[in-house]
Order: C-alpha cells, then structure tokens, then sequence
C-alpha cells in the first residue's frame, strides 16, 4: 500500500477502510454487495464470508422487523434515511446498538454508513428512564392534588376547578347543572359517641357509595368535614330529584349501631348564568332548609 | 353506556354501504382504518361496513386516551364492543387484521351475542416463543429489543411506517404506495400498544370462541409463521384455515384479491 500515492489509493477505494466507521453496500434482494474494512478490524467478520450473504445475517430480529416496515418505506419516499438507531450483529454473535444513515441509488443500491452507539444508547436510555419516572410522578402527584386522602372522592379544590369548566359548558347546552350539598345528620354525636374512627369509616363507606351513585360525567367531592358537592353536568330538575331519593336510599345502608345513617341534601339548578359561588350559596341555604325541616330530606333552592 | 355521538368522534366511526349483514374491521397495530381502503369497494357492494379507529390510533380523539386501560388488549376489545352497542349493530361478522383479530376474539367472547362470525388476517395469539411447546417467532430478547428500538427511533414514528409488516419483496410501488398514507402515531400510544399486542398471551382464550372462523394466514410473515396459523386453526372449536402464497403480514394490502371472495362467501354463508 505504501508504493500508492494518496490520488491511487483514493481510487482504489483503500480510503473507505481507514475511516472509523462502517461502511457497506446492499441490493434490493437484501444481498450485502460491498462491506469495509471495518467489518473485519471491528466487527470480528470474515469480509469474504460477509459478501453474498443477506442483510438478515447482520441485523437481528427487531432490526429486521425495522428494515420491512419503516426503512424500505422511508428509503422509496425519501431515497435516503437519516440517524435510525438499530441493533446489528457482530462476527462474535455479540448485539451492537449503531446509528446508521443510508442512501438509496438509482439502481436500487443501498450505501449505509453506521458508527458504535454503545455510549449514545446508554444516554439515550438514562432519558427514557428519566422521562417514565418523572411521568409517573406526574400522575401521582397530580392524583395527590385532585384527591381526598380519605374517601377517594375529589377535594375541594379540584371540584372547585371542575365546577368552573362544567357551568361553561352549560351555557352552550340545552340542559342545566345541578348542584347538590350533602350533609351527614348528626355526624358530631357519631364522632362523640363512636370515636373518630367511626366516623372516618362513615365518611369512607358514604364516599364509596357516592362515587358509584353517579354517571361517568358527574362529579362527587368531599368538600368538608362531613359535607360532599355532587355536581350533575348536563341533568334537569327530575333528573336531581330521582337521584336524591336514591342518595338516601344509599345512604341509609351505612350503619353505625344498628341504626341508619341519614343525610341532608339542598339541591339548585342553573342554566349556566349563575356564577359557582352564587350556586354553592344556594346549595348551602336549600342545605340548610333541609335540616331545619327536621333533617334526613332534600330540599330544592327556590 | 356511551352516548352514540361520543363513541363516533372517540373512535373515529364511519359506517358505509348497505346490506342486511354489517361487517365491522378491526385493523391492527401500527395503522388505522385506512388500511382496509383495498377490500372496502367490493365489501360495501354487499353489506353494511363499520370501520374506526382504536383509542389512540389513526383520527381516533387521542384526549379519551387511558394509559392503564389500553395496556392490555381487553380495554380494546371494549372499544369494539362500546361501539357496536352504540351503534344498536348485532349479529356482526368482525374482520380483524393481527392483533385486531386476537381483539375481535376478545369482544367475541366478552358480548358473544353481538357477533355472528369472525375472519382473521394474519393472526398470532403469542408472538413469543415459549418452548418447547409453542413457538410465536420471538426470544423475549427480542421483543424487548423491538420495543427499545421504538423509544430510540421516537421521532421516526411519524413518518413513514409500512403497515407491520409489509413483506419487503413485494413491489417497491405497492410498498411506497402503502407506506403513503401512514397514520401518525403517538410514541408513547405506539409503544403501550406494542407492548400490549408483542407480549400479550392468548393462547388461552382460543377454545372459549363459539363463533365460526375464518383465518387467513401468509406463506411467508416475519411475524407470524404459517404453524401458528396451524396452531391456532387446531385450538379453535370452529374454524378453517386458508393460507395464501404470499410475502408479509398485510395480506388484505398486498393480496386484496386473493382474499376479497373467500371473505365474502364466509360472511354470507354466515
């Protein structure tokens, strides 16, 4: 090589085995037609071994599951295919990740040229793992945000939020919103007399039960000590009334000594005009109607 | 249960044709309801054609998308279920490609009532290989692998991606026209996708189909070899197999012809 002048060498293609990556040339039939250097320094192949034989000798599975569906496609639209990451084999029978370009001739000839990503991969891999994690606390924080720790229901400020969206949205509909206060009856004598645990287990079974009161596009929070927000989206006057008398029902099933516990309910209605405030006002006096009328009732705003 | 309008704009709905009998397509991973655009014509002469798009694919409404739902193939099948009771459809032959076929199964089982019968493009019911029993055509190595080079080519998936997989020695004009109208895909749907359909197992559930079945199975599929196809065909309680000397795992794009009339006399025989 070294009676070679630079121009000869050039010529005789020696060049393309000095450069520190890959270098190889298919057919359409998947044939490998030409492969450097590289192959046998690197990679552990025997070139003339290499020569003749398909593609899939050098791709593993997965690569070749990537050649069918996304590089033929993109090698047809584009003629030529940029940083795809694949896994390739080397003569050992060892998986290398490498970065491959490739370039389609009018012949239908494929140049690919690809360098080691071992270390790229493993960066590549840190963000992945990074990105899943900070994901999934994402969710569980935003779960914490929205949530009531004891019952499940949605707190207070997340059902404030909602109520805001859902009264928009009535504006453009032909129904009304409902809102709905629920007040357990007597629920200090139960934590008095019971203990808090009691009465923490009230609030949870009653949460359990109003959470699966309602359809999908309602929304039940624990708004208070003893106190929950049903919002109805989309619902009418007999619609609220219906599902009142089956809140009682319901929550007459949780006992505490033998006895069933009752609630109060104040309902309002608005065809969206009225502000939030405005309705959790009428909620709460309709709340209070209902206890004064001697409890374990529904009394509608009016 | 769901209100008629919000399944359609969810799973991108679109019934075409007229005849007694409805036909619903279930496409499979990788694609959307445009892959069927090949035997639709002929299909609609004859019946009434239901196509969508599952959450998350195609110009499904990506917003109703549930991560721990669609991470198994069952949240799926309730799509095609939510949408044949929204539509008041029953008595339906389900036409699944793939994984859509293993999904049709599922619906299938789960409401057997709203089904009459179901045809299978390319199905495997475990793509894994569980030795020494059974044989799905990947290492779980591999199947890792797969996954992994999909997070690594992330930006990739929104270009082009021949319906999985096309076979590469089918012409390049068919493999570019197919290519053509490629679905965006989200990555991360992509992925929870492809995690649910490569290492899913069901092999189980194949005795449980009461309903008659046709398989269509390729000669030569990357992903699934023609012993599946044999394999699922003896699991069956009901069904015949029919292989077609073809290349890849889109019989329905590659070999519309090949398959539109065994289709048609399975469906009317019924």
């Amino acid at each position: 090589m070294t009676d070679l002048s630079d121009e000869e060498a050039v010529q005789k293609a020696y060049l393309v085995d000095s450069f520190p990556c890959g270098a190889f040339v298919t057919n359409q039939a998947k044939t490998i037609l030409y492969a450097n250097a590289y192959f046998s320094d690197t990679l552990h192949w025997d070139i003339n071994q290499l020569l003749g034989s398909s593609l899939d000798t050098l791709f593993t599975l997965s690569s070749k599951i990537f050649y069918e569906s996304y590089v033929v496609p993109t090698l047809l639209h584009q003629n030529q295919l940029d940083e795809m990451q694949l896994i390739i084999m080397n003569g050992k029978q060892e998986r290398l990740p490498v970065t491959l370009n490739a370039r389609f001739d009018q012949n239908g000839l494929i140049y690919w040229t690809f360098f080691d990503a071992t270390k790229r991969d493993k960066l590549y891999q840190e963000l992945i793992s990074s990105r899943e994690q900070l994901q999934a606390q994402a969710q569980k924080l935003s779960a914490l945000a929205t949530t009531d720790e004891l019952t499940g229901l949605l707190n207070r400020r997340e059902i404030n939020r909602i109520a805001e969206i859902a009264i928009e949205q009535t504006k453009r509909s032909q129904n009304q919103i409902v809102l709905m206060m629920v007040d357990i009856d007597f629920f200090k004598n139960i934590n008095d007399t019971w203990g808090h645990q009691e009465g923490d287990r009230v609030l949870k079974e009653l949460g359990a039960l109003l959470n699966k009161s309602g359809r999908k596009t309602d929304y039940v929070a624990r708004f208070g000590g003893e106190e929950f927000l049903i919002i109805l989206s989309d619902s009418n006057k007999a619609e609220a009334e219906l599902f009142a008398k089956r809140l009682h029902t319901l929550i007459a099933t949780v006992i505490v000594n033998q006895l069933s516990v009752t609630a109060s309910i104040g309902v309002t209605l608005s065809d969206g005009q009225k502000s939030y405030e405005t309705l959790c006002h009428e909620a709460d006096t309709a709340l209070y109607e209902a206890k004064d009328n001697g409890r374990n009732q529904t009394h509608f705003y009016a | 249960m769901l209100l008629k309008s919000e399944v359609v704009k969810r799973n991108n709905v679109n019934v075409i044709g007229s005849g007694e009998k409805t036909v619903l397509l279930a496409h499979g991973f990788g694609c959307d309801q445009n892959m069927w655009r090949f035997i639709v014509p002929e299909l609609s002469k004859h019946y009434r054609i239901v196509l969508f798009d599952f959450v998350g694919s195609g110009q499904s409404d990506v917003s109703q998308y549930d991560i721990q739902k669609y991470s198994s193939l069952e949240g799926y099948a309730q799509d095609i279920v939510d949408v044949l009771d929204a539509l008041e459809f029953e008595d339906v032959t389900v036409v699944g490609h793939s994984v859509g076929s293993i999904i049709a199964l599922l619906a299938c089982i789960k409401r057997p009532e709203l089904f009459s019968n179901v045809a299978m493009v390319c199905p495997s019911p475990c793509f894994l290989n569980l030795p020494p029993d059974y044989f799905g055509g990947f290492a779980k190595e591999d199947l890792e692998e797969l996954l992994n080079l999909m997070d690594k080519n992330y930006i990739g998936w929104a270009e082009y991606l021949a319906p999985l997989v096309m076979g590469v020695n089918n012409q390049s004009a068919l493999i570019g026209e197919l290519s053509d109208s490629f679905c965006s895909t989200d990555p991360i749907v992509a992925k929870n996708f492809a995690k649910a359909t490569f290492f899913s197992d069901y092999r189980g559930s194949l005795k449980a189909l009461t309903h008659d079945t046709l398989i269509f199975q390729s000669k030569h599929d990357s992903l699934a070899a023609t012993t599946i196809g044999e394999f699922m065909d003896s699991e069956l309680p009901s069904s015949s197999l029919k292989v077609i000397d073809a290349e890849g795992h889109c019989l329905h794009m590659t070999h519309p012809n090949e398959i539109i009339n065994p289709l048609i006399k399975f469906i009317t025989n019924d």
